[in-house]
């Protein structure tokens, strides 16, 4: 504002000084004054100020000095002593001469601005740019966690709190990515480049401190977040970070139902070196099977095991039948008959997610596609070749696991009230109940809509609303004002099941209660063109985008990127 | 933490320091040449066109000098410098010393003038620009970018070409190629085409020799092109063309009537070699230099690009409902190239903002990123408008409306009153963007990463676009009144 007043004081000024050739063609000496004064109070205020740029101010005056003439001369003057603007062709002629002294009024003003702008500042000094600052006392909002929950947090605070200086915002992650799970899949199974679904935090932020690192306690009492050191982990290298609200979104890790073979044998299916890992392994599996004389060893090799008819299992096990089979033309000594995909799940049918015709569709096309599936089978142990199942064993050297998920092992650390899956519980508006400016979303929160009183699902969708709302609390927590309650309607599922092939059940707009259930071609194309405008970054799109083409004509890389040994 | 507070709007690209008096030696010298070819063609007593070609020079080697970092540079100050002389001399400080300046005969006066206007220009502010710039151009330091000659022939010359093309396509129909206007009659219409696209190589080619160095944007690189163009119209269709024909030099404001077609004809081709120049020069940057890692840009494609687009059509909506007043009560909507159409009242309207709207989203496109405040965004949005006026209701709306056009003095005479409207669209379109523009980089400089970030890919403003704004407002105001 200072600023504004200086800059606005030189130009009135400078204004005066140059309104001569104004009043000598406008008449009315005090008026034209005036009117110097104003246009030059705006000039300077709109100008930033260069020191010593004489001829370039002189030169940007003189030239608004023309459109100033049509303005003012040729239109508001004329309106303002109740006549018609004089914008005929004849009339603007006969404005010449106040053309001619507002270009020259502007090239004085120009000189006159620059010059008591510099006369003051080597007078008083230079003036203080408004442009924003931080503030010194800024309330410090901390998130933990990098996944949908966090990062949408994060997004939705930057444009909640906008040019407010008044809070910082910093995100704790373990990976510096956020990875784009629904696209997990076609990484193991070599459709997609492993980091082409995965957005880097730190670019897609605007102004939000990131800061990599694993949280190893949470200080309630003194409201500290500890983080483990970079190198040893040894408790003099720990960092802190002080928070005035503190966001739990640490999202869930595999739960192994406390099955320690299978936790040491099977691959996990949560991160992006999850799918790197199993699309590495399965290469291997053909490469071993290759030079393998002995032909139950063979099946053995050729034989993958998912556990979990979810979501994850389903699409995975249609993933990897894809990359298995589409390879085996670079393997003419294993034949396809050898392979083997079978999927584990502990019910009666799949996909327990959708309604039962599309899991029945579903398992019909991926049993049409070689898949084989054993249901109301529960995985009881897994030795090395062997998965053992409550109805029999299974001879394989792959298994994957997607049956089970809980919280982050770090909630169960916390003094909060969980839920029976050990889920943080929180009230309507996301906090935790009890802890000012504590709040928790996503898979390690245990929400309960608001309206109907349902407990939401821990999946992504639900999560990025959960975020929106949280944002929003926490910005209107911080201007003193009421808290929002956590509402959401499904907008339904779709899940991928082979090639080309999907199953998708959207709800109907305004009747929720109802859904829309098709399959097919049509699912697929709506699955594509959904999850790859939900993708982050264009560039992401692009390149995600282009994968898929690729892969319309050339087949999948068979290409080992790690050393799994 | 380096804060974007330092970069100041006119801050670059200004020539080191070096010995004071070569400057103004070289421009007292140029100047004089200047004015010695200067009395010949107004047929003036030699002594006084000396003096005044030298103390020009001077003053330009004096004050200027600095800003004339490169030749583009310099010839777009001395034409800046040369057009302020003529509006100083015969037309500003003698009218107010003797208190004629409300003189009817004040017109007349400054078309009488008007030789002097082309000769200030060619004689005076083009040699003394382009020989400073020349000079500075050898001075810049060397982490400013390097001239290719390469790169400025090739895209310099395939903008001139593809501008040529664009250009001909319907104009040739009529038998008017506004570019060789001035030369004499050809003998056959193929060898008229065949010099329409020479001379269109060579004007792209030399734009591109000259600017190479000052563009950076689209909105910049059209508006350098805009000044080009009216400059070759000063210095072909007036100047060199006569002489190729050997016809006496007629810098009369009678001729640059009779010319005017070939006026509206290079602003138009100015406009369109700007734009495309720049977007061939991008594509080479983009391809050739910004594709090395250690220059990338921070932010890719794509987020800017449609941020502009938005912004730049929400500004040029209200930009259409300011103006909008001004449209109605001068009769433009209903009336295109003097030809009544049914598109009035609400119709005309509504056919405004949609147009208004679409102008401005190529606004948010060309000018986004080149004014860091209001003060240097309004004159692009006035220089914007006043192409529009150029582009618009001259040429394209007859030609889409009626399929012909009127590029006659007379009928830019007629057209006059909306001529503001425009002013007012592109001004009023500029301070909307650069509201949305500043609002949208206030919230990304908060964060002290960013800001350093931006103050990396935030350009330099220090270019010669206030003599630009100068010359082509002025003029592109001034011409249509004296001439028509």
């Amino acid at each position: 504002m200072k600023r504004f007043r200086r800059s606005a004081l030189i130009g009135v000024i400078a204004g005066a000084a140059a309104s001569t050739p104004l009043i000598l063609a406008l008449g009315h000496s005090f008026s034209s004054m005036a009117l110097g004064m104003l246009v030059g109070a705006g000039y300077a205020f709109s100008v930033r100020r260069t020191p010593q740029a004489y001829v370039d101010n002189l030169m940007t005056a003189g030239a608004l000095g023309v459109p100033l003439w049509g303005l003012i001369s040729v239109v508001a003057l004329p309106l303002l002593s109740g006549q018609k603007p004089e914008w005929g062709a004849e009339q603007m002629r006969a404005h010449l001469p106040s053309l001619v002294s507002w270009v020259m009024f502007g090239t004085l003003l120009g000189i006159f601005n620059q010059g008591l702008g510099d006369l003051v500042e080597w007078i008083v000094g230079p003036q203080s740019e408004d442009l924003p600052r931080n503030s010194p006392e800024k309330s410090r909002i901390v998130i933990l966690g990098g996944g949908f929950a966090g990062m949408k947090t994060a997004e939705c605070l930057e444009q909640q709190l906008r040019t407010s200086g008044s809070a910082q915002i910093i995100l704790v992650s373990e990976t510096n990515a956020l990875l784009f799970t629904p696209m997990l899949a076609e990484v193991a199974g070599s459709t997609l480049e492993p980091s082409h679904i995965s957005t880097p935090l730190r670019s897609s932020l605007r102004r939000t401190e990131f800061i990599r690192g694993r949280v190893t306690a949470v200080d309630l009492e003194n409201r500290r977040v500890h983080l483990a050191g970079q190198t040893s982990g040894s408790p003099s290298e720990q960092l802190e970070v002080a928070y005035d609200h503190l966001v739990l979104a640490l999202g869930s890790v595999s739960n192994y139902l406390g099955m320690d073979n299978v936790q040491r044998l099977a691959f996990n299916f949560k991160s992006l070196l999850d799918a790197i890992r199993i699309r590495n392994h399965v290469i291997e599996m053909f490469e071993r099977a290759d030079r393998e004389r002995d032909a139950s060893l063979r099946a053995a090799l050729l034989t993958f095991v998912v556990a979990g008819g979810g979501f994850a299992g389903v699409e995975l096990a249609g993933a990897l039948n894809d990359f298995a089979r589409g390879i085996l033309a670079d393997y003419p000594t294993l034949s396809a008959g050898e392979l083997n995909i079978v999927l584990v799940h502990s019910r009666d049918r799949i996909l327990p997610e959708l309604s039962e015709s599309l899991a029945r569709y579903a398992q019909e096309k991926m049993e049409d596609r070689g898949v084989t599936f054993r249901l109301n089978a529960r995985l009881n142990d897994a030795q090395p070749g062997v998965v053992v199942l409550s109805d029999g064993e299974i001879r394989a050297h792959t298994l994957v696991w997607t049956a089970g998920t809980a919280p982050n092992p770090l909630v169960k650390e916390l003094p909060f009230e969980k839920d029976k899956r050990g889920a943080v519980k929180v009230d309507s508006a996301l906090a935790v109940p009890g802890q000012s400016g504590v709040w928790a979303l996503g898979d390690c929160a245990s929400v309960t809509d608001a309206k109907n009183g349902k407990a939401c699902p821990p999946t992504a969708q639900f999560a990025i609303r959960e975020a929106k709302i949280v944002a929003r609390n926490i910005a209107t927590c911080l201007q003193g004002r009421p808290a929002t309650n956590f509402h959401f309607d499904s907008l339904g599922a779709l899940c991928v099941i082979g090639h080309q092939t999907a199953c998708a059940e959207l709800s109907v707009p305004f009747l929720r209660t109802r859904s829309m259930r098709f399959s097919g071609l049509l699912a697929w194309l709506l699955w594509r063109g959904i999850y790859l405008a939900k993708l982050p970054g264009m560039e992401r799109k692009i390149r995600v985008l282009m994968d898929w083409t690729v892969e319309l004509f050339f087949p999948r890389d068979v290409v080992q990127t790690i050393d799994l040994q | 933490m380096p804060t974007p507070t330092t970069s100041t709007p006119f801050a670059m690209p200004i020539v080191p320091r070096r010995q004071s008096w070569v400057e103004p030696l070289l421009g007292l010298l140029t100047g004089a040449l200047g004015g010695m070819l200067q009395s010949g063609a107004l047929q003036a007593q030699v002594a006084n066109c000396i003096l005044l070609g030298g103390v020009f020079g001077l003053v330009f080697g004096l004050f200027f000098a600095k800003r004339a970092a490169t030749p583009g540079a310099g010839l777009i100050w001395g034409l800046g410098s040369a057009f302020l002389l003529w509006f100083l001399l015969p037309d500003g400080v003698h009218p107010l010393l003797t208190l004629s300046m409300a003189s009817a005969h004040m017109l007349s006066d400054a078309q009488e003038h008007f030789p002097q206007l082309v000769a200030y220009l060619v004689c005076l502010g083009m040699p003394v620009g382009i020989v400073l710039g020349i000079r500075g151009g050898f001075l810049l330091k060397e982490d400013y970018p390097r001239f290719r000659w390469g790169r400025a022939i090739v895209a310099g010359g395939l903008a001139g070409t593809i501008s040529g093309l664009a250009f001909s396509g319907w104009e040739y129909a009529g038998g008017f190629l506004p570019l060789l206007q001035g030369l004499p009659e050809f003998h056959t219409d193929r060898s008229a085409v065949i010099l329409h696209f020479l001379v269109a190589l060579l004007i792209g080619a030399i734009f591109g020799i000259l600017f190479q160095r000052d563009v950076r944007g689209y909105g910049s690189s059209m508006g350098w092109g805009v000044g080009f163009g009216i400059f070759w119209w000063f210095f072909g269709p007036l100047t060199v063309f006569p002489l190729i024909g050997r016809v006496p030099i007629d810098w009369s404001a009678d001729q640059g009537a009779v010319l005017f077609g070939s006026l509206v004809g290079h602003i138009i081709y100015g406009f369109i070699l700007g734009t495309i120049y720049a977007f061939l020069d991008r594509i080479w940057i983009r391809l050739l230099i910004q594709s090395d890692p250690l220059n990338r840009e921070p932010e890719g494609l794509g987020l800017h690009f449609l941020r502009s687009i938005q912004w730049g059509a929400f500004a040029g909506f209200i930009g259409g409902l300011v103006s909008s007043p001004v449209m109605l009560a001068t009769g433009t909507f209903p009336k295109i190239a003097g030809v009544n159409t049914n598109l009035l009242g609400l119709r005309g309207l509504v056919l405004h903002l949609i147009v208004s709207t679409l102008i401005g989203m190529t606004y948010g496109l060309l000018f986004r990123n080149e004014a860091p405040s209001f003060g240097l965004g309004i004159p692009w949005g006035f220089l914007f408008g006043l192409i529009w006026w150029y582009v618009g209701p001259l040429t394209l709306l007859p030609l889409t409306m009626t399929g012909a056009f009127d590029w006659r003095a007379s009928a830019a005479s007629e057209l006059l009153p909306s001529l503001i409207g425009h002013l007012i669209y592109g001004g009023s379109t500029a301070v909307v963007f650069q509201v949305l523009e500043r609002h949208y980089k206030r919230w990304l400089l908060l964060d002290p990463r960013i800001a350093s970030r931006e103050l990396r890919r935030v350009r330099p403003v220090g270019t010669p676009a206030p003599a630009l704004w100068f010359f082509a407002i002025g003029l592109g105001v001034l011409l249509p009144i004296l001439l028509g």
